[in-house]
């Protein structure tokens, strides 16, 4: 029963799929070879793909790759394979799905929360002057007997009025009466 | 006065640009905190929990092929190893003698981009207590991931890889990692 169980799980699990695509052969084999051999990463050499390394381990990986594609799998049967043995480490393309969306897309829409943050402070440091213009006509100004609520502030803006004007108050003694 | 227009005017914290700054800043301190005792080239394996890719083998020195499929029932323990790997040479003695020591577990080498020749001169030099196995064109390295050597796979009686050891092991590691194999991992 357990021997059943064993084979059974064994081979459901590692029973190869169908090949999806055409039996390559000739110098079409040798080209999809490298292409494929390209997005894969040899395991034991540093940032290389398979179809570029040297490496005993890559030229297994690309040995197994061209009998794959011989045998008539296609390029993402085949990756796949790989993967399941060595994980995404193995892709040098990471696959657009999960986490990986951050790799392939996370630059171009911080560069776009970028621009929307430069754009947004650059219309934001264009408002003063626009206040300026509209503070210029009487009825934007401030009353001229407001003081500031700091008793602190208040005191030095008395202070200024009696040294520019000769009294503390916004408004003349002669205004006033 | 002019302290008394500096106090009044004290510079306070813009809550936006604090909110934004959080939200870039926590994220990544929380990438690198969940990471620090992390080894940056250890790559997990995804076999692990998955069965063993099945293999059919011939040992060194020739003979009947060893397959995996006919050791189920019994835990197995399967060692990458080369000659010309110096930890190899470490750990060989600590493996001999744990398959000494544990009948019941399963051991067996796979000999990984080394020559047969030298291969069975090494092993008769040292001596051994289980099968090594040539894996003439790394297929079966391939399909159980190997990056390097020494990797060594515990394997449950239900066929299921429980860990994989990376580098040289000593006979605490071996003993300790094959009762998980034996408990299937629990």
């Amino acid at each position: 029963m357990t021997l059943v169980a064993f084979a059974l799980s064994g081979l459901l699990a590692l029973a190869p799929e169908a090949p999806r695509g055409q039996p390559l052969s000739g110098k079409l084999l040798d080209q999809r070879t490298d292409e494929v051999g390209a997005l894969l990463r040899c395991p034991v050499c540093q940032g290389l793909s398979i179809a570029d390394s040297p490496a005993t381990m890559a030229r297994n990986m690309k040995a197994e790759v061209r009998e794959k594609l011989a045998a008539g799998y296609d390029q993402e049967q085949i990756l796949a394979d790989f993967e399941r043995s060595y994980g995404e480490f193995v892709r040098l393309q990471p696959p657009v799905r999960g986490v990986n969306w951050l790799v392939w897309f996370g630059p171009a829409a911080m560069l776009l929360a970028g621009g929307a943050v430069v754009a947004w402070a650059l219309r934001r440091s264009q408002r003063p002057r626009g206040e300026e213009v509209a503070l210029q006509r009487d009825s934007d100004l401030p009353s001229r007997d407001t003081l500031p609520a700091d008793p602190r502030l208040a005191a030095a803006v008395r202070r200024v009025r009696m040294l520019a004007y000769g009294w503390p108050d916004g408004i003349s003694p002669k205004e006033r009466a | 006065m002019a302290t008394a227009l500096t106090s009044a005017s004290a510079p306070r914290v813009n809550r936006r640009v604090l909110v934004a700054g959080l939200a870039i800043a926590l994220p990544l301190v929380a990438v690198l905190v969940a990471n620090l005792g992390r080894d940056p080239h250890s790559v997990r394996s995804p076999l692990i929990g998955r069965p063993a890719p099945p293999f059919r083998l011939v040992p060194v020195g020739g003979g009947a092929p060893v397959a995996l499929e006919s050791l189920h029932g019994k835990p197995v323990v399967i060692n990458f190893w080369a000659t010309w790997c110096v930890p190899c040479f470490q750990e060989h003695a600590a493996l001999v003698e744990a398959a000494r020591s544990l009948p019941a577990v399963q051991f067996l080498g796979i000999v990984y981009e080394d020559d047969e020749a030298q291969t069975g001169e090494f092993l008769r030099q040292r001596g051994t207590a289980y099968a090594s196995l040539m894996d003439k064109d790394g297929k079966t390295a391939i399909a159980y991931g190997v990056f390097g050597v020494p990797e060594t796979f515990f394997i449950d009686p239900e066929g299921r890889i429980v860990e994989k050891h990376v580098g040289p092991l000593d006979r605490g590691a071996i003993l300790s990692l094959v009762a998980r194999a034996r408990g299937g991992g629990r």
